[in-house]
């Protein structure tokens, strides 16, 4: 099976974080059976968000931590996850980082016909500068972790892809929880986000998307590891 | 003489700022050169500091504060 089944996403976060420690360079395309909106551990000891992570649970989307920083993601089986892991070299940007990532994803997604791009979306949830975008709205999200090593520094890139439509108690549940924790920034806007399943021709099943994205990502960690030997 | 801890200046390309989210070592604690001492946070990559060298930690910029491309977070002394 391409796409590792896990049954909540603190177990796929866990194993991100594990293949980091590892240094190897890897990689992990991954889903959670179990909904769930993951927050920064910051974000989630603050005790004016409490209320609506407890509104959040209740509505069947209990919230989970991550170490790193951002906004708040939605997991569960209408997110798929990709994580590339690999040691860099002196030189290497946290743009290459997501170069490499975004490009691995907007490969793939040619590969099905779609134009993709990376790009900001104020009103979508975990907004950034490296979003992928399709019809002008966010399909995935991006992040990066980078671990010091005594050989370097070893890179984990990291996407959620919305590959199904999430369930419409999503939207109010984390506009509501967004609220509590940024208020300072724009309401969570569902029509902000598009889901693969509503960009693929015809019928097409989502799942063929997780083959073409990992060979698309696969190529650029290879190439990576042959800059990386160049350099040594 | 004190060894300064400093943002990378050739980690990213552009002008943005980053946030030190977090000093994993206490100020005025005895630190090792290459162990894990702060994280910082920048275009939602976060991305670990460790030690330029052994001795005591002075902490500069402290968590939740912003720094730019190569400003000095803390010194080791």
């Amino acid at each position: 099976m391409i796409v590792t089944p896990f049954s909540s996403a603190e177990h796929g976060i866990a194993r991100e974080a594990a293949l980091l420690r590892d240094g190897r360079p890897a990689l992990l395309l991954w889903q959670a059976e179990e909904p769930a909106l993951v927050l920064p551990a910051a974000l989630a000891r603050r005790q004016d968000v409490r209320p609506a992570r407890a509104r959040a649970a209740r509505a069947g989307w209990p919230t989970a931590r991550r170490g790193s920083g951002g906004g708040i993601v939605p997991q569960g089986p209408s997110t798929l996850n990709l994580a590339m892991i690999s040691p860099v070299a002196q030189g290497f940007t946290l743009e290459d980082g997501y170069n490499m990532i975004c490009g691995a994803l907007i490969e793939a997604l040619s590969r099905f016909d779609i134009t993709a791009s990376t790009g900001s979306k104020p009103d979508a949830f975990c907004d950034g500068a490296w979003n992928i975008l399709a019809e002008g709205r966010k399909l995935a999200g991006t992040a990066q972790r980078w671990r010091a090593t005594p050989q370097g520094p070893i890179l984990l890139a990291h996407a959620a892809v919305l590959i199904h439509r999430p369930e419409s108690t999503l939207w109010p549940t984390l506009r509501d929880l967004s609220d509590a924790a940024f208020s300072d920034q724009p309401p969570i806007d569902a029509d902000a986000h598009v889901a693969l399943a509503d960009l693929l021709p015809g019928r097409m099943n989502p799942d063929a998307f997780s083959g073409a994205v990992l060979r698309a990502a696969e190529e650029r960690l290879v190439a990576l590891g042959a800059r990386e030997k160049d350099a040594a | 003489m004190a060894t300064d801890i400093t943002i990378p200046s050739d980690l990213w390309d552009g002008d943005e700022e980053c946030v030190v989210t977090a000093w994993l070592a206490s100020d005025g604690g005895k630190v090792t050169e290459g162990a894990l001492i702060a994280e910082i946070m920048t275009a939602k990559v976060q991305y670990e500091i460790t030690a330029p060298a052994t001795g005591t930690l002075h902490i500069v910029k402290a968590q939740d504060e912003v720094a730019a491309k190569g400003d000095v977070i803390g010194t080791i002394t």
